[in-house]
C-alpha cells in the first residue's frame, strides 16, 4: 500500500506529461527567443531545410535536416510539386513527426525564394496532416545574428510510430481553379510585371494571369532582413486586396506553387482566413494548357 | 610566390607522412583512371604518344592537391571560389571541394540541381564522405589503375542488406532481380547528364538521358549506362587515330547519384518489361559509334 502511494503520483505525472507537451502553444511565426526556450521540448521538432553542407556547419540545437528538395519535387515536368502521398507521409514519419508534433521550420532567409521555401514546407506539412506548424521568423539568419546557441551534431530523429493523413482541402488542382474563376478570390502572388503580363519565366508557356485574379506579391510579406513584416501591415495588405471577409474562398497561385505559399501561410495560418487553398501547378501548368484562359496588359 | 604549395604532397608530408605517401599513389593524384579508361583503344605506339603528349598536358594537369580539398576550392577552368574558412585548414567541406571537380555530373545530380529530384541520401542530410571513405580520397597505399580496383568502395548493400526489406513487394523484387540488375537500374530517379561528341569539331554537347543496358564490366548484369564522349577523332590533333577504337563501347556502367526509393520502375513491372523504351536498342545506338556497343543491348522479357 505504501509503495502504491509512492508510485501513484509518479504515474499520474507520467500520464500527464504528454498531455502537457501536446498542449504546447506554437506560434505560427516563431521568434528566436521562443525557439531557444522551447526547442528542447519533446513535443517540438525543429526541421532545418537548408542544404546538408550548410546544416553540418552549424544549426539550431536539436534540429534535424530534411532538405527543401525532399518536400518539393519535380513531378510531371512541374517544379515544386508535392511528393506523392505515400512518399510524403513516409518522409514525415521518418522525420519523427506525429500529427500533434509542433514543427518549427528553419532555413535561410537571404532571398524571397529562401523565405517562401519556409512557408512552402509549412504548407506541405499542413497538407500532410500535421496540426501545428510554425516558421522561424528571419530564419537561420536571425538565429545566427542573435548569437543563439549552435550545434554541429548529426541531427537525426527516430521515426514516428504512425503515419499522418493528407489534408486535401489545402490543395487546389487546375480543374478547381477553372471552376472558381469569377466565383472565388484568386490571388496572383507574383510581382506586378508578371501579373500584368510583360514578364514571364522561361519555363512558363504564356505570359499573363488567370482572369479576374488580383495581385498580392509574396515578396511584399518580408522585410529586407527576411523577417515577416509587422502584423498590422500584413493584415492591411490582405484586407486591401483579398478583403476582410475571412470566410471567403481564396485560391493563391504563382509560377510553380512556391511563392504562393507565402500568402497562403499569412492568410490561412497567421490571419485566420478559413478557406484558402494553393494551386500547386500554378502558371507552369496553367499556361501550358492552351485551353486555360489567360489575360494580360490590364490591371483588372 | 608558390602557386600551388601543396601541388607536391611533400610539404604536407612533413607532418602527415603516411597520408602524403598514400596520396602520391592515389587516383586523385595520379589521375591514372583517365588513362586506363581510354588506353584499350590505342595501339602500342599510340599509347606511347598519349602517355607522352596528351596525358601530362590534359588529364594529369588538373590532379588534386592537398590544398584543393582542405584549404581552398579547387580551380575549375582556372577559377577558384577561394579559401574555405579563411586560412584555416578544414577536414572536409564537400560542397566547396568535391562538388566542384565532380560538378559536371555527380554533384548536381545528387543535389537535384541538374533538373531532377535530389538523391534520397542528400535529402536525408548525407554528403560525399558519408558514403565514400577517406581511403578513396587519399588512396590506401596501393597503385590502382581505376576506381574498380579500390578495396573500399561505396556499396548500397552495406547499409541496405538484402533480406532486411520492410515490405514484401521490395523483398520479392530484390529476390527476383538482385543478381541481374544493379541497384541504380531501378532506383535511379530519372535522366542524368550524358556528354556527346568530345572534340568532334562542332564541340561537345551535354543532354539528359536515361539508358539501361548490359554493364560492359559485367555483361550478365543490366545497369544504368552513361555515354562516353570519346569519338573516333578525339585525339586526332595529337596524331592518335585510335586504331583499336572498337575495343571499348561508347557507353559505360554508371551509378547516377539521383537515387530514390520509389521510381517508375519500382512501381510498375510494365515500365521495363512492356514499354522497354529506356533500354539501349539498335536503332538508338550512337551513329558511327563503337562496334562494341551492340554487345550492351539487353531486351527484357515480356510479361505475357
Amino acid at each position: 500500500m505504501k509503495l502504491w502511494k509512492r508510485v501513484l503520483p509518479i504515474l499520474v505525472l507520467a500520464l500527464a506529461l504528454p498531455a502537457v507537451s501536446s498542449a504546447l502553444d506554437l506560434p505560427k511565426i516563431v521568434n528566436t527567443d521562443w525557439l531557444e526556450k522551447n526547442g528542447a521540448d519533446p513535443a517540438v521538432r525543429i526541421v532545418d531545410i537548408r542544404k546538408p553542407e550548410e546544416f553540418k556547419a552549424g544549426h539550431v540545437p536539436g534540429a534535424i535536416n530534411v532538405f527543401y528538395g525532399a518536400w518539393a519535387v519535380k513531378r510531371n515536368n512541374l517544379d515544386n510539386q508535392l511528393p506523392e502521398d505515400e512518399e510524403l507521409l513516409e518522409l514525415v514519419q521518418d522525420s519523427g513527426i506525429e500529427k500533434t508534433t509542433a514543427v518549427v521550420i528553419v532555413g535561410k532567409a537571404d532571398t524571397t525564394t529562401d523565405q517562401v521555401n519556409l512557408t512552402r514546407v509549412a504548407w506541405t506539412l499542413r497538407y500532410a496532416g500535421v496540426a501545428k506548424v510554425g516558421v522561424l521568423d528571419g530564419g537561420f539568419n536571425k538565429w545566427s545574428a542573435d548569437k543563439k546557441p549552435m550545434s554541429t551534431d548529426a541531427g537525426k530523429a527516430a521515426a514516428a510510430k504512425g503515419k499522418t493523413s493528407p489534408n486535401r482541402p489545402y490543395l487546389a488542382a487546375k480543374e478547381d481553379v477553372l471552376a472558381k474563376v469569377g466565383k472565388a478570390t484568386i490571388v496572383d502572388t507574383r510581382m506586378p510585371d508578371f501579373f500584368f503580363g510583360v514578364s514571364k519565366l522561361p519555363f512558363v508557356a504564356r505570359a499573363g494571369r488567370i482572369p479576374q485574379s488580383v495581385n498580392l506579391p509574396s515578396a511584399w510579406i518580408f522585410t529586407k532582413e527576411g523577417a515577416f513584416k509587422p502584423m498590422e501591415d500584413l493584415e492591411a495588405m490582405a484586407a486591401g486586396v483579398v478583403g476582410k471577409d475571412k470566410a471567403a474562398e481564396v485560391l493563391v497561385y504563382c509560377d510553380t506553387g512556391r511563392l504562393a505559399s507565402g500568402w497562403w501561410f499569412v492568410l490561412s495560418e497567421v490571419l485566420g482566413y478559413g478557406n484558402v487553398r494553393m494551386y500547386d501547378g500554378s502558371s507552369q501548368e496553367w499556361a501550358a494548357d492552351a485551353k486555360a484562359p489567360m489575360v494580360k496588359y490590364t490591371w483588372k | 610566390m608558390e602557386k600551388r604549395p601543396s601541388g607536391d604532397p611533400s610539404l604536407c608530408g612533413q607532418c602527415h607522412d603516411e597520408i602524403a605517401a598514400n596520396f602520391r599513389k592515389s587516383l586523385h593524384y595520379t589521375t591514372t583512371g583517365l588513362k586506363s579508361g581510354v588506353s584499350p583503344r590505342f595501339s602500342k605506339e599510340e599509347a606511347g604518344t598519349f602517355a607522352g603528349k596528351v596525358f601530362p598536358k590534359a588529364c594529369n594537369s588538373c590532379h588534386a592537391s592537398c590544398g584543393d580539398c582542405h584549404l581552398k576550392s579547387p580551380a575549375i577552368g582556372g577559377v577558384s571560389a577561394g579559401l574555405l574558412q579563411r586560412h584555416r585548414f578544414v577536414k572536409r567541406d564537400e560542397g566547396k571541394t568535391c562538388a566542384l571537380c565532380h560538378g559536371g555530373r555527380v554533384y548536381p545530380e545528387f543535389t537535384g540541381e541538374y533538373g531532377g529530384t535530389p538523391d534520397v541520401h542528400y535529402q536525408k542530410g548525407m554528403i560525399c564522405l558519408d558514403c565514400h571513405s577517406k581511403s578513396e580520397s587519399h588512396g590506401d597505399g596501393s597503385v590502382q589503375a581505376s576506381r574498380q580496383e579500390r578495396k573500399e568502395r561505396p556499396s548500397c548493400a552495406k547499409c541496405h542488406p538484402p533480406g532486411k526489406e520492410t515490405s514484401e513487394k521490395a523483398k520479392s523484387a530484390h529476390a527476383v532481380h538482385g543478381t541481374k540488375l544493379s541497384c541504380s537500374a531501378c532506383h535511379s530517379a530519372g535522366p542524368y547528364r550524358n556528354c556527346y561528341d568530345c572534340h568532334l569539331g562542332k564541340g561537345a554537347e551535354a543532354r539528359p538521358g536515361f539508358i539501361l543496358g548490359r554493364n560492359p564490366r559485367d555483361p550478365k548484369t543490366v545497369t544504368t549506362l552513361r555515354v562516353i564522349p570519346t569519338v573516333r577523332d578525339t585525339f586526332a590533333s595529337a596524331g592518335i587515330r585510335m586504331e583499336k577504337y572498337d575495343a571499348l563501347p561508347n557507353y559505360w556502367g554508371t551509378a547516377p547519384h539521383n537515387i530514390k526509393k520509389r521510381t517508375d520502375r519500382t512501381r510498375s513491372c510494365e515500365s521495363c518489361h512492356e514499354e522497354k523504351e529506356l533500354f539501349l536498342r539498335k536503332e538508338v545506338l550512337l551513329p558511327g559509334g563503337s562496334k562494341a556497343n551492340e554487345g550492351l543491348i539487353a531486351v527484357p522479357k515480356s510479361l505475357k
